[in-house]
């Protein structure tokens, strides 16, 4: 088994495909349609992952998000059709790990169960060499390298890229960064982490254009590519 | 009418002359009494009163038998209207001429005082007329009073206002009108000409060539057309002065109520707008939730564990395409009614190399196929765009250059500053637009090819034009171009203090 994934949606049709789906690629999958069916059986079934939709009748997605985060270490992938930019961020900040828009391919779905399944395993273990491509950050000693070049970096920007590098393939937002590496009396101006990461990707050869260790997530932050 | 006017006017002059006589019986009695001077003045007392009440001739003809009367009994030698002294003469004289002109300033006074009363009379008219107007939320009673006053003028037999709306007449207040009146209307009005009338000075004059009840007269207003049937013999400059005050106070009341109907249409087409994008969104919610559930399933059964042969699986993957195309056509039909609605944009500073960044990477798997070249200059200033709409703009520039460009065809890239503007493009060398397509390829629903929505071009030109900026597509050399602008963000540096 890969591990086990709830899958929280109120459509029987989706629950199916997502049951079929998710077991050919040797997941174990239980399927619930409501928030407190989900908060019960993340609490007795003991999930890796769950697969979490907004919008469900009754208790809605981000209640049962608020409910289930300090009780469940399972990852959370928050699931919608048509989310706004805000609401990606919400649930972000409410303490999922990913999200993912409605309608999604299944390959899709299992590329990013693993990531966050692998970036669980990453921060259990304690792992103090994040890698990214031919991108290494070691947290132990305060390094970083491309293709074993050591980079310098000022403090703030290593404070940065240490955060992303820890959350190694979920988006982190704007807002988070913000609190992250300048504390919390920090002004959120979206501008500093703007600034600092073009920064970094100048001194990590990354182009902006075509970037391949830190990437935009539109209107929400930024991310490492896990 | 007449024949009453005439009679009432022979009474004045009977009541002029009786009075007279009365007032020579008076002095006689008085002078049997006492001998009094100067009491031909008591004369002068009735003319007065003659002329203040009914005018000149009254007063003329009372002055005149006052003279006569004077004469014969009074003045030496009495019972004739022969004049023995000089003495004599010269009193008949004053007296005759201080009562004639007794009588003309009596006269001029009574006209005076008529005209303040018909002026007065007027404007309270209008007064109430407007205050009325002003109260009534709707205008048509207020016009609808306002023919009613008009018909209330002796000379005046019919009073209609005609609406134009949107260049067609119809009737507003004042009774209906027939086709070939509302037909002249429709002339009148467009062509800014009266028929058979005409306001100068705040003045009506009637210009007849027809009876009034065989043709009325048409004036064009501002926002439609009054009707008017008067009588050009009966009708007194009072009443042609009032008629051209209504005429006034229809013409001001007749666009407050298309200002009125304006802003209502207005407030129609933008709760219609609300009401659509409103609709739109929620089906695309609906047709979205049926079209995840396809794709989940479909992509599903593909997996190699599904135990399906590889021409089956083929068969999936075609129809999980077709799924991804509605997809696609649900949001960008969305996106383009949210864009038409007026999407509030969160605009701020974005490097251009950010926003084609974030849209590469979420065309990866298409892109694959391509070469792309981005070519930016490194003083690039930040643009001010909406985060979110900047980057579909440039996905979709980028899908519709790698729907045309040739398999590992190229895709180029670029941007500059100019004019205060950034500057970009998106070329690809696939075959070029016919010239006559080039202004038509931002057209919704327009699309080259069976396969596109039609939408993608389309989104990109709203979401420019919503920035304040322009796009344009040419032919270059190697194959079709896409420029467009974006403004530049104030902020010319980012802080110093930010990378401490």
């Amino acid at each position: 088994m890969s591990g086990r994934v709830l899958v929280v949606d109120d459509e029987i049709e989706m629950q199916r495909a997502l049951r079929a789906g998710l077991s050919y690629h040797d997941f174990d999958v239980h399927t619930v349609g409501t928030g407190e069916e989900a908060i019960r059986d993340a609490a007795s079934w003991r999930p890796d992952v769950i697969l979490l939709d907004l919008g469900l009748p009754g208790m809605d997605g981000f209640a049962t998000l608020k409910a289930l985060r300090p009780e469940s270490r399972a990852a959370v992938i928050v699931v919608s059709v048509m989310p706004e930019e805000r609401d990606k961020v919400r649930a972000l900040e409410a303490g999922a790990d990913d999200y993912l828009v409605k309608p999604f391919g299944t390959e899709e779905l299992v590329a990013r169960i693993r990531a966050v399944l692998r970036r669980q395993a990453a921060v259990t273990a304690g792992e103090p060499v994040i890698r990214s491509g031919d991108l290494e950050i070691d947290i132990g000693r305060r390094t970083v390298t491309v293709q074993g070049r050591p980079v310098r970096l000022t403090p703030t920007e290593y404070e940065l890229l240490r955060y992303l590098a820890l959350h190694a393939g979920k988006p982190v937002t704007h807002t988070t960064l913000l609190r992250q590496v300048w504390g919390d009396y920090a002004i959120g101006d979206k501008y500093n982490t703007r600034y600092v990461v073009a920064q970094i990707r100048k001194k990590l050869g990354d182009d902006p254009a075509n970037p391949r260790y830190i990437v935009n997530e539109p209107g929400v932050g930024y991310r490492l590519e896990g | 009418m007449r024949t009453r006017t005439s009679a009432s006017r022979l009474a004045h002059y009977a009541v002029a002359i009786g009075g007279v006589i009365v007032i020579t019986a008076a002095i006689a009695l008085i002078t049997s009494v006492a001998s009094v001077a100067g009491l031909s003045a008591l004369y002068l007392l009735l003319i007065l009163w003659l002329g203040a009440r009914w005018g000149r001739g009254p007063a003329v003809a009372g002055s005149i038998a006052a003279f006569l009367l004077y004469d014969f009994f009074f003045v030496p030698p009495v019972n004739t209207f022969t004049v023995a002294a000089p003495a004599g003469l010269l009193e008949l004289i004053v007296l005759l001429a201080v009562a004639l002109v007794t009588s003309q300033l009596a006269s001029s006074l009574r006209r005076a005082r008529a005209t303040a009363e018909a002026l007065a009379l007027e404007s309270r008219a209008l007064y109430e007329l407007a205050t009325a107007a002003l109260r009534s939320p709707d205008v048509t009673v207020a016009l609808s009073m306002l023919c009613r006053r008009a018909l209330e003028l002796p000379s005046v037999s019919r009073f209609a206002l005609a609406a134009v709306d949107l260049g067609r007449p119809s009737a507003l207040a004042g009774g209906d009108l027939s086709a070939s009146e509302l037909q002249q209307a429709e002339w009148s009005h467009e062509n800014g000409r009266a028929i058979g009338i005409a306001v100068r000075d705040g003045a009506v004059t009637l210009v007849r060539t027809h009876p009034a009840d065989v043709a009325p007269a048409y004036l064009p207003l501002a926002s439609g057309v009054a009707l008017i049937g008067i009588d050009a013999d009966l009708a007194t400059q009072d009443e042609l002065r009032m008629l051209a005050a209504l005429v006034g106070l229809a013409d001001l009341l007749m666009d407050r109520r298309r200002a009125a109907l304006e802003s209502e249409r207005a407030r129609g087409l933008e709760s219609s707008d609300r009401l659509k994008t409103a609709i739109l969104s929620s089906l695309s919610h609906e047709l979205k939730s049926p079209i995840a559930s396809l794709r989940t399933g479909l992509t599903a059964l593909t997996a190699p564990q599904a135990g399906l042969k590889p021409e089956q699986r083929e068969l999936l993957v075609d129809l999980d395409h077709q799924a991804s195309r509605l997809d696609r056509m649900v949001g960008d039909l969305l996106a383009l009614s949210r864009l038409e609605a007026g999407l509030q944009l969160e605009k701020e500073p974005h490097s251009f190399a950010d926003l084609l960044g974030s849209a590469t990477r979420r065309l990866r798997a298409e892109l694959a196929t391509n070469r792309l070249s981005v070519e930016l200059p490194d003083d690039l200033p930040p643009v001010d765009v909406d985060e979110v709409q900047a980057g579909r703009l440039l996905a979709n520039l980028l899908e519709n250059a790698h729907e045309w460009a040739p398999s590992g065809g190229m895709i180029e890239v670029g941007a500059t500053q100019r004019e205060g503007k950034l500057e970009a493009w998106v070329e690809n060398d696939g075959p070029a637009i016919a010239t006559g397509d080039l202004d038509r390829v931002f057209d919704t629903f327009w699309t080259r090819r069976a396969r596109g929505s039609g939408l993608g071009l389309a989104i990109c030109k709203r979401v420019v034009e919503a920035h304040g900026g322009t796009i344009r597509a040419e032919n270059r050399r190697r194959g079709p171009r896409f420029t467009f602008t974006l403004p530049l963000a104030e902020i010319a540096a980012p802080r110093a203090g930010a990378a401490t």
